[in-house]
């Protein structure tokens, strides 16, 4: 009877052990409900309030799985009374929501197809003249084509690039752990840089799109308006991104086997051509119709027609497309992308605003200010919760700090863009960190010196070139 | 009897499977080694996913494995695994098993039953996990300073802890055995008695006497302990001491002793808040520490 009691005491401790933060923020959550409702807030916007912090908190420690995450806020808005059960539904799926799914389909579509061998016969035709050469093609060419098919298909497709040309590395001398540190993060930043760079590129740019359109009476902005803003960022960035990687690992690239890989590719079989052809024509279909029809069909659906070309042509089976994507993760942006739209619609996000206008009264009456704090602020948040999750809850209170400037809403959305600082906030530094040659600390210690320059870049390009827009 | 060695980076893991494989072989015990890769964000898992099987695909070794293939060498060459047939790691294939398992078929026969293992997570989860699912009856781990790690092993992983602490592969360790009348204190006389057996280690026996209460009990312990290592041809000498459990036990260990004591018969939650003795001991002591359940 002892020991079954000390069986049951241990296994309720591991529960509490592993799922503290969730029981945290339900205690916080019932604090929050029990005290007066703030002034000027109604009771639905104050709930709404409390749920954001739920979510937010429960996203950040991982403490329960994010489908029951995602189930808990459509729950709780319904059980709050933050909207009817109808209205949360009808908030639930939406085109940013597909965009998530079709992207994420897409994306296994793509590597599924073994285009990396191609790719890299590709790049070293082009870049192959020196071991520098080829590493800024790698990273241009990551940026440019995640900037079209998303950061998690091309980090996919590039890695096993990176990696085979320093299989032979040896990481226990400095020169050789910085040209490994070297090789993976002028990918790594190439996909995160180039993610901003179209709608298509991330989720948190069709959020954006999406949030604009709602809450502002701007003209929407479509793909080709998308990239005049941000295409000069990304070439900027790349640019700094180039010598930062340089200066933070001086190296001989001795060992770096760039030629070795050509020969071992050039061996390759040939018997796939047809399919990669067939594959790149695909994928080129869909980025035209993402220029063409975005407005008409949305770029969610354009991508999931895209899964479907892929399919009926047996390019990929369902079972590996079902096996692969994380249905989770687009429940929970369908659950995030839901709860900012009703932290808008109930006004919470206007209290937010005002609340922040009255803190910041005593500064000069200056947008710089306000810009300033909400891009740090987004691009922060973006590298502990992810980059799409921040964009779907700040960026109804980004445009609501100035709704008649569309700068606000694309430099939140481009900030948090800016996942440089840590391996949890975006599938590319959690795909190099997972490799076990980064560790935390380098990644930020790197990413600090990113991070800096890119909201300065953002920053002066808003200030000087999109007036001229 | 089964045992879990759990692995890290090459640097610091060549003493954990030393004494692992020591302990392993007193018992000839099936043995698994276990690399616990990171922890994957629950938003990247399917993509790290993709990118590992198409590291497989382009024969680039996964995350893991290469430590795996190390670690097997190192068995080799300290030849505490012989094989039939000669077998490179290149030729052994990784099979998905389950959620974050996956296991290395070694292809040939060997001496031990060897288990190599590939697991990604917070580590305390998957160790408990792998222990739960396996049966193993002892986890060793490496030390390092993580006094929080050696807390959590102890309290929520189902089997006795090794915790390998500023182990010297050439250095001669005696066995330092405190005991009491606890059902984990009789499972560490067992262990102490195989393992300094099989290694012909000298075992120091020790009792604390804390209260005049218990004094005759601890004792008689004792004596009968003595008497069962001596009639087993095991080297030993009994002491008792007197005061603080903790602080004398931690004083009486050398840099050259083994700690083997049981786990704490209190309850888990007081355990939990406000620590336990052979916890203080194995996050105090500079040598390795096991405790058994």
């Amino acid at each position: 009877m002892q020991d079954y009691y000390k069986i049951v005491s241990s296994s309720i401790l591991y529960w509490f052990s592993q799922k503290k933060w969730f029981v945290c923020s339900i205690i916080f959550a019932l604090i929050f409900i029990s005290l007066p409702t703030p002034i000027g807030l109604t009771i639905p916007a104050y709930h709404s309030l409390i749920i954001l912090f739920m979510v937010f908190i429960l996203v950040t420690s991982e403490a329960i799985p994010f489908p029951a995450i995602a189930l808990l806020a459509l729950v709780l808005q319904v059980l709050l009374g933050v909207a009817p059960a109808d209205v949360i539904a009808s908030s639930f799926m939406n085109d940013a929501v597909l965009f998530v799914m079709g992207s994420l389909m897409f994306a296994i579509a793509i590597v599924h197809q073994g285009l990396d061998i191609r790719l890299a016969k590709i790049i070293i035709s082009i870049f192959g003249k020196s071991k520098r050469l080829f590493l800024a093609g790698l990273m241009v060419v990551s940026a440019v084509l995640s900037s079209f098919l998303g950061e998690h298909t091309i980090i996919a497709i590039m890695l096993p690039i990176g990696l085979a040309i320093i299989k032979n590395v040896d990481s226990s001398k400095p020169d050789g752990k910085n040209a490994i540190l070297l090789v993976l993060f002028s990918i790594a930043y190439g996909t995160i840089i180039g993610s901003i760079g179209t709608p298509s590129g991330g989720a948190r740019n069709v959020i954006m799109i999406n949030y604009l359109q709602e809450f502002t009476d701007t003209e929407r902005i479509d793909y080709w308006g998308w990239i005049q803003y941000a295409y000069p960022i990304l070439i900027i960035q790349l640019v700094v991104a180039y010598f930062v990687l340089q200066f933070a690992f001086p190296t001989s690239l001795d060992n770096v086997q760039v030629q070795g890989y050509k020969r071992s590719i050039a061996k390759s079989n040939s018997a796939t051509n047809i399919r990669h052809l067939f594959s790149c024509l695909i994928i080129g279909l869909i980025i035209t119709s993402w220029f063409l029809f975005n407005q008409e069909l949305g770029l969610g659906i354009i991508a999931l027609c895209g899964v479907l070309i892929f399919m009926i042509c047996g390019m990929v089976p369902w079972e590996v497309i079902n096996k692969n994507t994380n249905w989770g993760v687009i429940l929970l942006f369908a659950a995030t992308i839901s709860l900012g739209f009703q932290i808008n619609e109930t006004g919470a996000s206007s209290w937010l605003v005002e609340r922040f206008n009255e803190l910041t009264s005593s500064f000069p009456e200056d947008s710089s200010f306000s810009w300033s704090f909400m891009a740090i602020l987004t691009g922060l948040t973006s590298n502990f919760f992810t980059s799409s999750a921040t964009t779907s809850l700040l960026g109804p209170m980004a445009i609501e700090l100035q709704p008649n400037d569309i700068s606000f809403g694309m430099s939140a959305a481009i900030a948090s863009g800016f996942s440089f600082l840590t391996v949890v906030s975006s599938p590319t530094a959690m795909i190099v960190y997972s490799t076990g040659l980064v560790s935390i600390k380098i990644f930020f210690r790197v990413g600090l010196l990113m991070f800096s320059s890119s909201i300065l870049i953002l920053y002066l390009v808003s200030k000087f070139y999109w007036v001229t827009l | 009897m089964n045992i879990l060695i759990a692995i890290g980076g090459r640097k610091y893991s060549k003493p954990t499977l030393d004494l692992g494989m020591k302990v392993s072989n007193s018992f000839e015990a099936s043995t698994t080694i276990a690399y616990v890769g990171k922890k994957i964000s629950q938003f990247s898992e399917k993509d790290v996913s993709i990118v590992h099987q198409n590291l497989d695909e382009r024969q680039l070794y996964r995350p893991g494995v290469r430590t795996l293939e190390w670690a097997y060498d190192f068995l080799k060459s300290k030849e505490y695994i012989e094989e039939e047939k000669v077998a490179t790691f290149n030729d052994n294939l990784l099979i998905d098993e389950e959620q974050s398992r996956m296991r290395v078929l070694l292809k040939g026969k060997h001496s031990n039953k060897i288990n190599l293992i590939l697991r990604t997570g917070e580590i305390i989860e998957q160790l408990r996990s792998e222990v739960q699912d396996n049966d193993h009856d002892i986890t060793i781990i490496g030390g390092g300073n993580n006094k929080g790690m050696h807390h959590d092993l102890v309290q929520f992983i189902d089997s006795s802890v090794l915790v390998v602490k500023n182990y010297s592969v050439k250095k001669q360790y005696k066995i330092l055995l405190p005991v009491n009348n606890s059902k984990g204190s009789n499972k560490a006389i067992e262990i102490a008695e195989q393992f300094a057996k099989a290694n012909k280690l000298s075992v120091e026996i020790v009792t604390v006497l804390e209260n005049k209460s218990s004094d005759d009990r601890l004792k008689k312990i004792l004596e009968r302990t003595e008497e069962k290592f001596s009639n087993a041809g095991i080297k030993n000498t009994a002491t008792i001491l007197e005061g603080n459990v903790v602080k004398r036990i931690v004083e009486n260990a050398g840099d050259d002793s083994i700690i083997m004591l049981g786990v704490s018969p209190k309850n888990p939650i007081i355990k939990y808040f406000f620590g336990s003795k052979p916890v203080s001991i194995a996050a105090q002591c500079k040598c390795p520490v096991l405790v058994a359940k």
